[in-house]
């Protein structure tokens, strides 16, 4: 019939929802960040240390009298996790800051949303991107050096009381990579332009060490360490590892381990109340 | 049947609005938009970070620190360290690099271009709303900062300390009028200029703390010599740097402001925008 | 009579625009007379390009663009005399409908008082005064359509470049901002419409500039470009009481190139080459054989698109 009753009708869907219905969100945004040839650049850069700590392992398995210079030990694995702390702060900005504002801009959110797919679907889909970038310039190299450690040097990391490292290389990469991954996407909730939200990024990441090296200079406040997201990291990966931080890098782990969380709580809250598909204008 | 041809008279075209006329029309509108936005909550949580501290200084550890940390010292590196250093290049960049390339992105810039006001009055309108935003963010918290810091242990100083005041103030203007000027000129010129001034914030300038004729290379080292707070130990005197003449320092800034500002204006008002379908 | 004083609103003198290796609009002369205008073609077909020449957002890569005698690039004057409505669903969203149009008229040149007032008759004409409160981000899509055509006619422009302004509006809205479009160019106002929608364009004027692949493909009254085009014969569809009386009386003619009878028995199809002659033909005829009903399925800019264009 031509006109059709207004009556409520109950919604039968035409099938099951699939598990995996983030992916394709995942993969086209993936696909989109890699074919930016500077990010690709940004990615491969990201394996130079990696490199760089590969030759150390082998001069010192050359040369064993370099071990007094170039230690290699568990802790390299840790030092070398935080050495990639700035490259990955650097994706986060390049990579993460468009994910969600560009959607928010263009109304792209709307069709995400509009498809079969849940609000945790698509900040599952859009985080899986940045976990991936992170952990491609984290995990992935850091185990790679790990086999290569076990192949160079079998007598320095094939023990038994090594036993520890891949897993703590492996909890430590994502320790890096969730963080800054969640905390780039709720920036990146927070404004409409890449731009902004890149700066914004950027600009609490600073933000935050300018603050607690000023409170602690001046103020020698030592829980203004906390406040730097930086040193809270490394404050995992130092207990992990068994790294002395530096002084004024000195934090408790479970404080640091509070701070990481509560940050996570904070991101995740932030990007339920942002990531919708339609924006109320009063 | 075609109608007949136009005939033009010369008297029917009245001449663009005035540059004053048209940026004030800019600026109002670009203004509306900086002032209520996410983005200057974000700044203005960040620029009041000393107030923090100031608080902090005065009600917890006032009487735990040695008194030879005076708040008027304390105040200084408030200024040269945190404001001068990092966080008004900052929120320069931050703002400056978008101010004509979000209207480009937004694709409101049409607005703009199909009214009769030449591109001076577009690019100085936004350029003094973004000075204005900056500073409605930024003075108050310094003028707080100040009396909460020198204050803190009785008004003895203030009154020693209040011109240094005014004096600050005029360089946080100047600031982030030549730094934005800077970050405009990049935003106009690059297409991608956030690489570009993260880099120079933070390499560049990076030399106004080797010795020699380096510092002069940079913007820091002009501004940070026109604000010559004594630090409060040695140990942060490194930061400082040199401190250059005070007439040299003004000069070069206008100078390289004037540069500045008439770079971004000649590219500008060059370029046609093709805005995204 | 000096060239200056026959200068058409809006001029285009072999220019062309590239964008990179792409020539988006090649060697275009044409001159846009008062009234409307449509300016059709398919997507990518280089509207957009030949209507922000118009409208002074681009630099000509080559040749003169000229409006109301100043060159459109470089000359912000002229739009004290020409708006534009944008084809971009572009605004400042925090501001409310009656803030926006004040804030673009005060950029005009008007005092406040004027502002307002323009402000208000404007979005009366498109509508929208009683949500002139309203934050545009809150309006509907033709909404913000609507309130986008007001900024454009709000300073009473000479010359009005419309970019797809019908996109997003209801029927109602629609019959009204094309009535408003009429009205205009019969006041003598320029008005250049853009829209690959040919019905659309069709309801306001019969005159058009056809557009593809950066070239004008044709240029004036639909009528006369059909006329014109002797490679596709004219279609013309009768209904008489007598067809075959008609089919007698014209089927010798050189000019005729076939002829179908309908199922029903009263319809009558002829193929012409010379619609003008077969018209001639038939006013000796049609009372005798009794012709009800007329028309040329392929007269309107749907044809003429589909001929020219090619798929």
């Amino acid at each position: 019939m031509p006109i059709y009753e207004q009556t409520y009708r109950r919604y039968e869907a035409r099938g099951p929802l699939r598990a995996v219905r983030f992916w394709p969100i995942t993969r086209e945004a993936l696909r989109l960040v890699l074919a930016k040839r500077a990010f690709l650049g940004l990615l491969l850069v990201g394996w130079v240390p990696m490199l760089a700590r590969v030759v150390q392992i082998y001069i010192v398995t050359r040369f064993p009298e370099a071990n007094r210079v170039l230690p290699i030990d568990g802790k390299l694995f840790g030092e070398f996790l935080n050495q990639q702390l700035g490259l990955s702060v650097l994706l986060m900005i390049f990579g993460g800051a468009g994910l969600i504002a560009n959607d928010l801009r263009t109304g792209a959110i709307l069709v995400y949303l509009s498809r079969p797919l849940t609000r945790r679907d698509y900040v599952i889909g859009k985080l899986s991107v940045l976990l991936l970038l992170n952990l491609s310039v984290t995990l992935a190299p850091a185990l790679l050096l790990y086999v290569v450690g076990l192949g160079l040097a079998p007598e320095q990391y094939l023990k038994l009381d090594l036993w520890w490292l891949a897993p703590a290389i492996v909890t430590q990469s994502l320790v890096m990579s969730f963080s800054l991954s969640l905390l780039s996407l709720a920036v990146s909730s927070l404004s409409r332009s890449a731009r902004v939200a890149g700066l914004g990024f950027f600009g609490l990441f600073a933000g935050l060490e300018m603050a607690r090296g000023v409170l602690r200079s001046v103020f020698d406040a030592k829980w203004a360490t906390l406040l730097s997201l930086q040193a809270d990291i490394r404050a995992i990966g130092a207990t992990l590892f068994g790294i002395t931080m530096r002084r004024w890098e000195q934090v408790p782990v479970l404080d640091a381990g509070l701070v990481l969380l509560a940050l996570a709580g904070v991101c995740l809250a932030l990007l339920r109340s942002r990531v919708r598909a339609v924006e109320i204008v009063r | 049947m075609t109608p007949p041809p136009v005939a033009l008279a010369a008297s029917e075209s009245k001449p663009q609005l005035g540059f004053w006329r048209g940026l004030r029309g800019v600026y109002d509108i670009a203004l509306e938009g900086m002032v209520w936005s996410r983005r200057s909550l974000l700044m203005a949580v960040m620029l009041s970070l000393p107030v923090v501290f100031a608080l902090l200084y005065r009600y917890a550890l006032v009487a735990r620190l040695p008194a030879k940390i005076r708040g008027f010292d304390l105040y200084g590196v408030v200024i040269a360290l945190f404001y001068i250093r990092n966080a008004l290049p900052l929120a320069a960049l931050f703002y400056a690099v978008s101010l004509i390339a979000d209207e480009v992105e937004d694709k409101t810039i049409t607005y703009f271009f199909t009214r009769p006001i030449s591109r001076a009055s577009i690019l100085f309108g936004k350029f003094a709303a973004y000075v204005v935003t900056t500073l409605t963010l930024t003075l108050p918290a310094t003028v707080v900062t100040f009396f909460l810091l020198t204050t803190a242990r009785g008004t003895a100083e203030i009154s020693a300390a209040a011109p240094h005041l005014f004096r600050d103030m005029a360089v946080i203007a100047l600031t982030l009028i030549v730094y934005g000027a800077l970050f405009m000129l990049f935003g106009v010129a690059l297409r991608r200029p956030v690489i570009p001034g993260l880099l120079f914030l933070f390499v560049w300038e990076l030399l106004a703390l080797l010795p020699g004729y380096l510092p002069r290379f940079t913007l820091t080292a002009y501004l940070r010599s026109l604000v010559p707070h004594r630090p409060p130990d040695e140990g942060l005197a490194e930061v400082f740097g040199q401190t250059l003449p005070l007439g040299l320092s003004l000069g070069t800034l206008g100078i390289l402001l004037a540069v500045f500002l008439g770079l971004a204006y000649g590219i500008f008002s060059r370029r046609d925008y093709v805005l995204e379908q | 009579m000096s060239g200056a004083a026959l200068a058409a609103p809006i001029e285009f003198e072999r220019a062309s625009r590239w964008y990179g290796p792409v020539i988006a609009l090649n060697d275009v002369t044409a001159r846009i007379e008062p009234g409307v205008i449509g300016l059709l073609g398919p997507n990518g077909a280089g509207k957009s390009t030949f209507l922000k020449l118009a409208a002074g957002q681009l630099r000509p890569s080559q040749g003169e663009v000229r409006v109301l005698g100043r060159p459109g690039w470089g000359s912000p004057e002229i739009f004290h005399r020409v708006g534009l409505c944008p084809e971009a669903d572009a605004f400042w969203d925090g501001f409310t409908g009656i803030q926006f149009l004040t804030s673009l008229l005060r950029l005009t040149g008007f005092d406040d008082a004027e502002c307002r007032r323009r402000a208000e008759a404007a979005l009366d004409l498109v509508d929208l005064l009683p949500a002139k409160d309203r934050k545009i981000g809150g309006y509907s899509k033709g909404m913000r359509q609507r309130v986008k055509l007001a900024q454009a006619l709000a300073h009473e422009p000479e010359v009005l470049l419309l970019d797809e302004p019908l996109t997003g509006m209801d029927p109602v809205n629609r019959r009204r901002v094309t009535d408003l479009v009429k009205r205009l160019g019969k006041a003598g106002r320029t008005v250049l419409v853009s829209s690959h929608i040919l019905y659309e364009v069709e309801s306001m004027t019969r005159r058009v500039l056809l557009i593809n692949n950066g070239r004008i493909l044709a240029e004036g009254d639909v009528r006369e470009i059909r006329d014109l085009m002797d490679e596709h014969p004219h279609t013309v569809s009768l209904r008489a009481k007598d067809p075959r009386a008609i089919a007698r009386a014209v089927v010798g003619q050189p000019h005729v190139i076939s002829l179908a009878f309908g199922d029903e028995g009263e319809w009558l199809t002829v193929q012409t080459a010379k619609p003008d002659e077969f018209y001639g033909a038939l006013l000796e005829i049609a009372d005798s054989a009794g012709v009800r009903e007329m028309y040329s399925p392929d007269e309107d800019l749907q044809s003429v698109f589909k001929y020219l264009v090619p798929k």
